[in-house]
């Protein structure tokens, strides 16, 4: 914590090794894999950005609803104004986050389960306006016909040119939040979670701090949304039901919520667990759920917590040994 | 028109598959193609098949199955000089837009798929860009998923909501006396709205005056209220639009004490209906979809209906809605026009299919649909009024959906633009 | 006239399941601090024993009710045990298993039933109750009304009248000075799943006859139970009631009037106004933390 995220040679070596890795990686996948590592580096950004919002200790169920905010303003305004997507994705982000701002005076005034309830009520009504106003977000159905994005003649229709813009904007997008967590709002924000009447007694507006978390953190959920319905073509209110807030919260908490990295292990695990199971059919929810049951039962610190777990036993080992 | 060599050859298929039936029934225990030396042919169903609406794929799958047993146990079949057995490949989406992404390329580039059949909605527009650029047959069962651009997605069955109007017509001519209707459905795009477009569009049409309308959303879970709103208007005619709700909606009718007729898309599992009502209160009412053991429909473009129909409720008793024979219908229409085109590749069969004339389910068989979503590739045909009588659902008679269409084209369209739904 | 009066019977009908459904969540959040998102699905579990045992086998309905009631209770039981009991300080981890169990839940109920249409119950008690020629409703409705305020009056007498019921109010009111006056809290957590899980399987044995019964039907109730505890307070059992009752008229009478997206849309609205406006709800009171 003390150099505040500032990245050290080995880290970055690490990191440069990841991304040269998913460079590559698309090339050795099959087709449909190419799609499947597409919509998984969209969900990084889902759950990252969702833990920024967890990180002042509130639960909040409107994340997906708010990804279908950003997801719906690039739609319609690529479709319907032709606005370049370029315009489009950085608007995406400003109008959910605008949006969470609007919502923040209302939903702040509660905590924890209350908070939890509010925040899926509101959302659900959201949703619910997307399905009853079917001018101009096309009901049930959503809206189709959405364009690719526009650059030098490259076909973005194609999986593997998406899957690097995407791994481009999404890098960009994750490094940020990370910065965000370990400068001095970070640190305050763990403040507001952990010792939230203390941090108030030092001066710290917690309302503040946590309507700046829920911004920003729909900020970057909003661009995710954007991504997502630009490669599909079609955005509905389907895609960001309940169904999709329960996954989100499951990668990051079977992932672990107390690290920057727990929560995109739980959504890539996860996430590769349900499509190897796509084979057995009917059976695969339930799989799912004794999965997630057997995680939160055994390893209570998420999949993060596995290397602690190792190097712990390893080392009672030696200190036995000795 | 090319239609000469079609219809022989449809026959003799059809008769090849029923013959299966009866070899498959007799050789089950042994798998079929343990012991073939054809080739593969692959076709594709993205479907959801687990989730809320796997009730709509499924049963589907589980219906191809059946016909594909049947086609291999009879020695496969044949397209353009080379024998095939028939193998159904499954993605299951769960209705999520990015799995069916997924999925069409899965069943398409590692599967090998000539054709993917899909169920509709959002899940078929996140396909079709990819899948109109490759050129993919593409099936679909709401015709509204249709556009100017889709040249390659077809709705060779199931062509809801528009056969709904056979119902009202035929209710109009025999219940003259009938000149009111209330109209109650779910407020989805895809399957409530479209539905009560076309409703609204036939009772115009037959003179019936529509004097409410009560749209409602998926998580009724008491029609108790809805069903008195309604009643309080007295209308004549009480119209359901869609399938979901039926059930409750007709046992509130029965308490509540409905005299009138009763018109409705669909009346599955009306057995259990008349257990929660009466027979008496059963009886009479119109619906489109009939019995598989109905003797009307003999002579239909579907493999011996009554043997496939007890063959699937032998094995999934609980699983039988109306999609679990109109994907098989589909995948039968499919082959009968690889055959006639002499080869299995998505562009030749949709060329052929789209430029032909087809041998519908129920009979007739045009493609329609340019005047509504910009393109002629809904397959519109006969279609059967179905009524129940003394307990059971019976034919009355096979609407003609294409004529109608040709007649009042304008008051649907009309009706569709009111519900902001999209047309061209 | 007729409709008006028609209405307010359909509501009061209606405020039994939705008390009956609300009870059990409440009862369980309030003793244990858990949301049970699978409270949905232990009322689907109850519907689909009746359509099991009774619809397709025969077994005599009221025979079948005590037996959903039985099953639901034992899977309440083994969640308290196995999932609830060892997540006691991690609500967030009690909440996820709830969802794994959902999930599960669902599986079961499919290759139970299969993935045809909804399932339904023929109603073991025919026939309409007709008041003064206008109002009617059916028998099945008037079995169900009675047993639900039968249900709700032996609650409320165990929560008030007997040592155990104190005890599980006082656990829900505070827990740690519960178990410092020697009060077993496991003991009342899962006298508190067990009472719950009951009423669940009793709502769903009751609603099976009367609605479309499926896999996912679990949905629809927990959104519904999630409103009536809002708006009657979070913890609060006599709110819970008195929440169901004027939720159901409300939603009735919208949806009777206006519409039935119009009157989910203002219960969600009302929810999020009675969070901003007063969160303890109608008659809670602020939980500890």
């Amino acid at each position: 914590m003390n150099n505040r995220g500032k990245l050290n040679l080995s880290t970055l070596l690490l990191l440069a090794g990841l991304f040269a890795f998913l460079l590559i990686l698309p090339h050795f996948l099959k087709y449909h894999q190419q799609d499947f590592l597409i919509f998984l580096t969209i969900n990084v950004l889902v759950v990252v950005s969702y833990r920024l919002v967890t990180l002042t200790g509130e639960w909040s169920l409107i994340h997906a609803v708010m990804m279908g905010v950003g997801a719906y303003t690039s739609a319609l305004l690529s479709k319907n104004f032709d606005i370049s997507f370029w315009i489009t994705l950085p608007m995406a982000g400003v109008v959910a986050g605008a949006m969470a701002l609007l919502l923040s005076y209302p939903l702040f005034r509660m905590t924890q389960f209350y908070f939890l309830i509010g925040s899926f009520a509101a959302g659900e009504a959201i949703r619910l306006c997307w399905i009853q106003f079917i001018k101009p977000f096309g009901g049930t159905g959503g809206t189709s016909a959405i364009p690719s994005p526009e650059l030098m003649n490259i076909d973005f229709l194609e999986p593997i040119p998406y899957f690097y813009l995407v791994l481009v904007i999404v890098s960009i997008c994750v490094y940020l939040l990370y910065r965000i967590e370990k400068s001095r709002i970070g640190l305050t924000l763990h403040a507001v979670h952990w010792k939230g009447v203390l941090a108030e007694s030092v001066g710290v507006n917690t309302w503040n701090y946590r309507a700046l978390a829920f911004v920003a953190g729909s900020l970057f959920v909003g661009i995710a949304g954007a991504l997502k319905v630009h490669y599909i073509g079609t955005v509905a209110p389907k895609q960001f039901d309940i169904g999709f807030m329960v996954f989100i919260l499951i990668w990051v908490i079977v992932g672990g919520y107390r690290t920057f990295y727990g929560a995109i292990l739980g959504a890539v695990v996860l996430s590769v667990l349900d499509e190897v199971l796509r084979g057995v059919d009917q059976l695969r929810p339930a799989i799912y759920g004794a999965t997630l049951i057997f995680f939160i039962l055994y390893l209570p610190g998420g999949l993060e917590s596995i290397p602690h777990k190792i190097k712990k036993m390893y080392q009672q080992k030696r200190s036995r040994a000795t | 028109m090319k239609i000469t060599k079609t219809n022989t050859s449809r026959r003799k298929f059809l008769k090849q598959v029923a013959a299966g039936a009866t070899t498959a029934t007799a050789a089950s225990i042994i798998p079929s193609r343990a012991f073939s030396a054809n080739k593969q042919l692959t076709i594709g169903m993205n479907i959801p098949m687990t989730g809320d609406l796997a009730p709509w794929g499924l049963p589907g799958y589980y219906g191809c199955e059946i016909i594909a047993k049947n086609i291999n146990a009879a020695g496969g079949v044949t397209i353009g000089g080379e024998t095939y057995d028939i193998n159904i490949a499954s993605y299951d989406h769960a209705y999520e837009t990015d799995k069916a992404v997924q999925g069409m390329k899965k069943l398409v580039l590692e599967d090998d798929a000539k054709m993917v059949m899909m169920l509709g909605g959002s899940t078929v527009a996140a396909v079709l860009p990819w899948a109109m650029r490759k050129q993919v047959l593409t099936t679909t069962l709401l015709p509204s998923d249709i556009t100017p651009d889709s040249k390659h997605l077809v709705a060779t069955c199931e062509s809801h909501p528009l056969y709904n109007v056979t119902g009202v017509e035929w209710l109009a001519r025999n219940h003259p006396d009938a000149k009111t209707a209330v109209i109650v459905t779910n407020n989805d795009v895809e399957y409530g709205l479209q539905s009560t477009a076309t409703y609204e569009a036939a009772f115009e049409v037959a003179g019936i005056e529509v004097v409410d309308t009560n749209l409602h959303g998926f998580d009724v879970t008491d029609f108790a209220p809805i069903v008195s709103s309604v009643l309080a208007k007295n209308p004549d005619i009480f119209c359901m639009a869609t399938s979901f709700y039926v059930t409750p909606i007709m046992e509130q009718l029965y308490h509540q004490g409905f005299e009138g007729k009763v018109i409705s898309c669909t009346l599955d599992y009306y057995h259990e209906i008349i257990a929660k009502t009466s027979e008496d209160f059963v009886n009479g009412t119109i619906f489109q979809f009939p019995d598989f053991d109905d003797p009307a429909l003999a002579g239909v473009n579907f493999p011996d209906p009554a043997g496939f129909s007890a063959d699937f409720l032998a094995n999934h008793p609980n699983d039988w809605t109306a999609v679990a024979w109109e994907y098989p219908v589909i995948l039968v229409n499919w082959i009968e026009n690889a055959q006639a085109a002499g080869s299995v590749e998505s562009v030749e069969v949709t060329e052929h299919m789209t430029g032909t004339e087809q041998n519908f389910v129920f009979g007739g068989g045009s493609w329609w649909g340019s005047q509504l979503w910009g393109l002629d590739n809904v397959l519109i045909g006969k279609w059967p009024v179905v009524r129940v009588d003394d307990g059971k659902a019976r034919i009355q008679e096979y609407g003609d959906l294409a004529a109608w269409l040709d007649a009042n084209n304008d008051v649907l369209i009309k009706h569709m633009k009111a519900h902001g739904l999209r047309t061209v | 006239m007729d409709l008006l009066i028609q209405t307010v019977v359909n509501g009061f009908i209606q405020s039994g399941f939705y008390a009956l459904a609300a009870i059990g969540l409440v009862l369980v959040f309030g003793v244990m601090r858990v949301v049970n998102f699978a409270h949905g699905e232990l009322v689907m579990i109850g519907a689909y024993t009746i359509w099991y045992a009774h619809a397709q086998n025969g077994v005599p309905y009221l025979f079948t009710v005590v037996l959903a009631i039985l099953i639901v209770t034992a899977i309440g039981l083994l969640m308290e045990r196995f999932l609830f009991r060892p997540m006691t300080d991690d609500p967030l981890g009690g909440l996820i298993c709830s969802i794994g169990v959902l999930f599960i839940l669902q599986v079961i109920a499919t290759y139970v039933g299969g993935e045809g249409p909804s399932k339904q119950v023929p109603p073991p008690f025919e026939g309409t109750l007709i008041v003064f020629e206008t109002v009617r409703i059916p028998y099945q409705r008037v079995f169900s009304i009675g047993v639900s305020i039968f249900a709700l009056a032996v609650l409320w007498y165990f929560l008030t009248r007997t040592k155990l019921g104190w005890a599980v109010r006082a656990v829900s009111m505070d827990r740690e000075a519960a178990a410092l006056q020697g009060i077993s809290t496991v003991r009342i957590s899962m006298v508190a799943i067990g009472v719950g899980a009951a009423m669940a399987g009793l709502a769903g044995a009751l609603m099976a006859p009367l609605t479309n019964i499926n896999p996912h039907m679990g949905h629809n109730v927990i959104i519904t139970a999630f409103i009536v505890t809002i708006v009657g307070g979070v913890g609060s059992l006599p709110g819970a009631v008195i929440a169901s009752v004027l939720y159901a008229l409300f939603h009735t009478f919208v949806t009777t009037y206006f519409s039935g997206t119009i009157a989910t849309i203002s219960g969600l609205l009302i929810m999020v106004l009675v969070l901003i406006v007063r969160p303890t709800g109608i008659m809670g009171h602020r939980v500890s933390e």
